[in-house]
């Protein structure tokens, strides 16, 4: 055994192997036993670790716990914290590739549609948690002269987010939280895609159900395409009502107007 | 008109040395509806770093109570360097609440940029005290205040500690001008855990640098060899025994801001603020004596 006692920073790596890792040889070495066995001792902060990573995943996942056993979702996470701890303190943060990561989990592969309901969890978790932020200023956007208008670019309000899946997220998602048997029964998983919305309001989260021509013309808006070059994604008519909806609902933070137009 | 008239003003400012309770989601619809009488409230500083709802509970229940913002997330002990990130979000939350006070723990939760989401145990070595010094100070900086830091309930002491629990919390308060929340529960627990006096951490703590003072029930934790530990859960009552030491938490320090916490198993409102009631008597009490003997 090493006699030398350890720095701070190789005891707290040591720790990290136990907490993380489940390898105590290193950690348990430098712990007084009191009659107490170190690895017990260390099980105990262990635990805590689980439990808080395993409450942060099933309050951003609530759907996918709901639809997958308690104890298969309790794995899951298990796995994925091991995998994947926390980069940040901030554990509403925690979580962004727990979809990804049931993809790959062998004992839901049964369940197709598991990680597109994740991945919209995701979105909504998010969206709740997203930073208040004012609408953008309608009068000044109205102000633009046409030329202008053609090439300003918006940026997305930070709570509006666009989700698509190859299976009926939105339904299951809405049927699993309302604890609607009957209508999750009546979804059929392969009617799919679903090309998806989502925003915080003042009521909460919302989902809504877009055409795939509006979710691809509203994408390239998100990405910060100029309002032109936008609208090669979907037809004028049916553009300009979404724009309007998107501003009217505050789907926007901020716009600008980019350089082609002022020169 | 000025917008603060109707915002009524007398019961915002620093934390009364009278009785608050933790603050958790579940209540926040009810605080915010019915008012409790209690003397301040205290909530998570990481359960209000996004907007939204909660956000918006947290400021409408400030207009009219006194606030305290206690952090789990700062690793004030970490070797490494604290986060600067998670530091800026801390700010951020307090410049937007702008709290009566400030807390953290003296403890450690970032080791090679991974959070292991708990409050985990320093080596009591002249090097830890060094690294969270630098920290509380880097922290006190950014956050143009002085923090609080707490002594954590702990299930394991390190071999080569060579400093006292107590002993390091009064020379980090003396070194960094940071003051102390005493956690009653927690000293019970850890002296449960190591054989140790909690009657001794008590007195020896220096009694102007202690600010806030936490009380919280615990479990006892039966492990496979028959041996138990006590785990401060936060998820009953305060323990007979943690009441009888808080009493001479408060003769040893006078009155000082009390708070009642509970995070599993969140119980209806009333029944923290029957326990705040409890805390309040003895801070009343404690209050009465310390005027008798001025006047004397």
């Amino acid at each position: 055994m090493n006699t030398q006692p350890p720095t701070l920073l190789e005891l707290q790596h040591a720790v990290h192997r136990s907490i993380v890792g489940h390898d105590d040889t290193e950690a348990a070495a430098y712990i007084l036993a009191d009659g107490i066995d170190p690895a017990a001792r260390l099980g105990i902060y262990r635990n805590t670790f689980a439990s808080a990573l395993n409450n942060a995943l099933k309050l951003s996942y609530p759907a996918v716990h709901r639809l997958v056993a308690a104890e298969c979702f309790e794995g899951a996470a298990r796995l994925f914290m091991e995998d994947q701890p926390p980069r940040s303190a901030n554990l509403d943060d925690y979580g962004a590739a727990f979809a990804e990561f049931l993809s790959r989990f062998e004992p839901v592969s049964a369940l197709a549609y598991l990680p597109d309901v994740a991945r919209l969890e995701w979105a909504v978790s998010r969206a709740l948690h997203a930073p208040d932020a004012p609408p953008l200023d309608l009068g000044r956007l109205a102000a633009l002269t046409e030329d202008e208008q053609a090439h300003v670019f918006f940026t997305p309000h930070p709570s509006a987010a666009l989700v698509r899946a190859d299976h009926p997220a939105d339904s299951i998602w809405r049927a699993v939280l309302a604890q609607d048997d009957a209508a999750l029964a009546a979804i059929d998983p392969a009617s799919g895609p679903v090309w998806l919305l989502v925003q915080r309001t003042e009521c909460g989260v919302e989902v809504t159900r877009l055409s795939e021509a509006a979710w691809r013309f509203t994408e390239a808006l998100f990405a910060g395409r100029p309002l032109h070059s936008a609208l090669e994604e979907a037809p004028g008519a049916e553009a300009s009502a979404l724009l309007a909806e998107h501003l009217a609902a505050g789907r926007f933070a901020a716009f600008s107007v980019s350089d082609a137009a002022i020169s | 008109m000025n917008s603060f008239a109707a915002v009524p003003q007398s019961r915002r400012g620093p934390i009364p040395a009278k009785a608050g309770i933790g603050l958790r989601f579940p209540h926040h619809q009810v605080v915010a509806d019915t008012r409790p009488e209690v003397a301040w409230l205290e909530a998570h500083t990481e359960n209000y770093m996004g907007g939204g709802t909660s956000l918006r509970y947290l400021e409408t229940i400030r207009r009219d109570y006194p606030l305290s913002l206690h952090g789990v997330g700062l690793s004030l002990g970490s070797a490494e360097e604290i986060d600067a990130a998670h530091l800026e979000r801390v700010r951020r939350v307090v410049e937007r609440i702008e709290p009566g006070l400030v807390s953290e723990h003296l403890s450690w939760s970032v080791v090679g940029g991974a959070y292991l989401a708990d409050l985990l145990p320093l080596p009591m070595t002249e090097e830890a005290l060094d690294v969270v010094c630098r920290h509380v100070e880097q922290a006190q900086a950014c956050l143009k205040r002085r923090l609080l830091i707490e002594n954590p309930s702990t299930y394991l002491r390190f071999r080569h500690s060579t400093i006292p629990e107590w002993e390091f919390l009064a020379r980090l308060a003396e070194r960094t001008g940071c003051e102390i929340l005493c956690d009653v529960n927690n000293i019970y627990v850890s002296a449960c855990n190591h054989g140790c006096d909690a009657a001794t951490y008590l007195a020896a703590l220096p009694p102007a640098a202690v600010g806030e003072i936490h009380l919280a029930g615990h479990a006892v934790k039966k492990l496979d060899d028959g041996q138990t530990l006590r785990i401060d859960d936060h998820g009953a009552r305060v323990a007979p025994a943690v009441w009888a030491l808080y009493a001479e938490a408060l003769a040893c320090f006078g009155p000082v801001p009390t708070l009642i916490e509970w995070d599993t198993n969140v119980p209806p409102l009333e029944v923290l603020l029957d326990e705040a009631a409890r805390s309040a008597v003895m801070l009343e009490e404690t209050e009465r004596e310390y005027a008798a003997a001025d006047a004397a």
